[in-house]
């Protein structure tokens, strides 16, 4: 097991499109329990491979507030949406920004587990917007693209000035 | 992802703080539920409505009982403060919740809507009202304004339009609007609707003198209703199904629903006579979108068009129209009880405003009528100026006009039209009048 490091806006590696897991083995095992440490870790409720600087179609979640219902979605797919719920959001690879953002309020998603078996699920409430948040970081996407212009921009110099301040 | 421990989704209690608040400040109820709503988990948002509608509905008890209860007013940007103690005090009065249960969890709101400070003066004061509830309630009933729950302005109005019928007005509009179905009779019959329903286990009876009126027991989501999604059933309150039988429809007439949205009207008069040419009309174009949604469903063409209706030269092409519709904008004085908002949001002045738009519908609509054609003017007001004053101003106005008497009287007979007021057979206040062209 091993803590990973997260990537944080404005990195362009978090834009990058992940690829398709073309087969579970032990290595995406392992990489899948090293990310849900990290998240455990950091603390967050979801995390997606792209924020640790790999470029595979994986997501870890756990929303539970006892922290024992780990979720693995590999490939995953969304396949159906509906209705609309407004939640303020958070990113591991964005500190301290919160933000509203709206997406469905019910989801229907196809993914691998960790056997590499196809499954389906449904989804509402918290975990529906976790996931979409999710799915969204394999593509490249992050929540603050949901924002106007001037949030983003702000939250973007905020985050530069403190990457300098580190360095 | 990532949430703060303290953005914690609102609760039923806060949300309808937030709600409340926003409409003393100038929103309409409606915008603010849907748009807090969408925040809010499944498991709340039944209490959030009767929390949210309730307290609006009483607010001008709450708010004198509240007032009493405070040392000093707070300031306004803490009127979800003030929002959460009316809320406290409804739950108290009027709810079936555990008084402890109201107690604590109303003062737990004030977390979420980051008001900390405010928990020990909502408690203190919920107490309060706890104490002296006797004298507080008898207080309420000494005065008019806090007895109906009515701002004093629409109390004089109603007494002065309606001196043996007032009380009766003012307590139905207190009253939780029951939910009403027009079933599509090219789809069912009502008997038929009413077996499904019963299937369904949603119980409800058919409307008296309604062919196709349904009554039903409780409110319920109307995706619940079988065959809603395929046009089925539409949402419409009694007192609006009546309109249509007083345009005396026949097939292949040319129809203007001059402020068509949300196209209730529109879609039953084509539900009847789907041949008909039905040119639907309304001012917004996002409202005219309910319209084309509803038609649809119900599986019914109109031509529809975002326009003023009095800019006639805008969007009439010179054809001359059989029958019109004019359901006119009015101060909704007759559905207090479906948009309680209108006891804080409506203003004695608006009415004159109002008065005038109705006059200039009127005016400019009547030149496309057709000789012998017929034009229906409604609202849902039960104020007299809106109302039988109008026509009779306009029958002064336009000699080519005389007030038709339909076969079947919707309603207790007006000076001019008809007039139902809100606590009539348990329907929405409205005002009808048929006028023929010589």
């Amino acid at each position: 097991m091993a803590l990973l490091n997260i990537l944080h806006f404005p990195d362009p590696r978090l834009r990058q499109k992940a690829l398709p897991i073309k087969k579970v083995d032990d290595d995406i095992r392992q990489l899948a329990h090293d990310m849900l440490e990290t998240m455990y870790d950091a603390p967050g409720i979801g995390l997606a491979a792209t924020q640790v600087n790999e470029q595979k179609r994986l997501i870890v979640i756990d929303v539970s507030e006892e922290k024992d219902s780990p979720l693995f979605l590999i490939n995953p797919e969304l396949l159906v949406t509906e209705g609309e719920r407004d939640f303020e959001e958070g990113c591991l690879s964005v500190p301290e920004a919160y933000e509203m953002v709206t997406r469905a309020d019910k989801i229907r998603v196809r993914a691998l587990n960790l056997q590499g078996e196809t499954f389906e699920m449904e989804a509402d409430g918290i975990l529906a917007t976790c996931i979409q948040h999710e799915i969204d970081h394999l593509e490249g996407k992050l929540f603050v693209d949901y924002l106007s212009n001037l949030k983003r921009q702000r939250i973007k110099k905020r985050l530069e000035k403190h990457q300098k301040q580190k360095l | 992802m990532i949430i703060l421990a303290k953005s914690k989704t609102l609760c039923a209690r806060s949300a309808a703080a937030l709600v409340i608040h926003r409409v003393t400040q100038g929103q309409s109820l409606n915008t603010a539920f849907v748009d807090i709503n969408k925040r809010l988990d499944e498991s709340q948002r039944s209490l959030f409505q009767q929390l949210s509608y309730g307290v609006i509905r009483w607010y001008p008890t709450l708010e004198f009982i509240g007032k009493q209860l405070l040392s000093k007013p707070l300031k306004t940007k803490d009127g979800d403060v003030f929002a959460l103690l009316l809320m406290g005090i409804y739950q108290l009065r009027s709810l079936r919740i555990p008084d402890h249960a109201a107690l604590s969890e109303t003062v737990n709101a004030c977390k979420l809507l980051n008001k900390q400070w405010a928990s020990g003066l909502i408690n203190a004061c919920l107490r309060n009202y706890q104490r002296q509830q006797d004298a507080l309630e008898k207080s309420v009933t000494e005065q008019l304004v806090s007895n109906f729950a009515h701002p004093a302005w629409l109390i004089e109005k109603y007494q002065s339009d309606w001196p043996d019928h007032w009380r009766q007005i003012l307590e139905a509009n207190n009253q939780q609007p029951p939910m009403m179905l027009r079933v599509n009779r090219r789809e069912y019959s009502q008997t038929d609707y009413l077996a499904l329903l019963a299937t369904a286990n949603i119980p409800a009876y058919a409307i008296e003198n309604c062919p196709q009126g349904i009554l039903l027991e409780q409110a319920c989501d109307v995706f619940s209703l079988p065959g809603f999604v395929d046009g089925a059933v539409s949402v419409q309150d009694g007192a609006a199904q009546q309109v249509v039988d007083l345009l005396d429809l026949q097939s292949g007439l040319r129809i203007l629903d001059a402020c068509a949205a949300p196209g209730g009207k529109t879609c039953h008069i084509l539900e009847r006579f789907p041949t008909n040419q039905m040119t639907a009309l309304d001012i917004s174009d996002e409202r005219l979108k309910q319209v084309d949604e509803n038609l649809s469903r119900l599986h019914l063409s109109a031509t529809c068009l975002a326009a003023d209706a009095c800019d006639t030269q805008n969007w009439w092409n010179g054809e001359q129209f059989d029958r019109i519709l004019i359901d006119a904008p009015c101060s909704g004085s007759g559905v207090i009880r479906r948009h309680p908002d209108i006891k804080l949001l409506r203003k004695p002045e608006d009415i004159q405003q109002l008065a005038q738009q109705q006059q200039d519908l009127l005016d400019n609509l009547w030149p496309l009528l057709k000789p012998d054609g017929l034009l229906v003017y409604t609202t849902c007001s039960a104020f007299k100026q809106e109302n039988e004053l109008q026509i009779e101003a306009f029958l002064l106005r336009q000699p080519d006009a005389m007030e038709h008497v339909p076969a079947m009287a919707p309603a207790r007979r007006a000076g001019f039209g008809y007039q139902l007021l809100p606590g009539d057979n348990d329907l929405d206040g409205f005002y009808y009048a048929c006028l023929r062209h010589r």
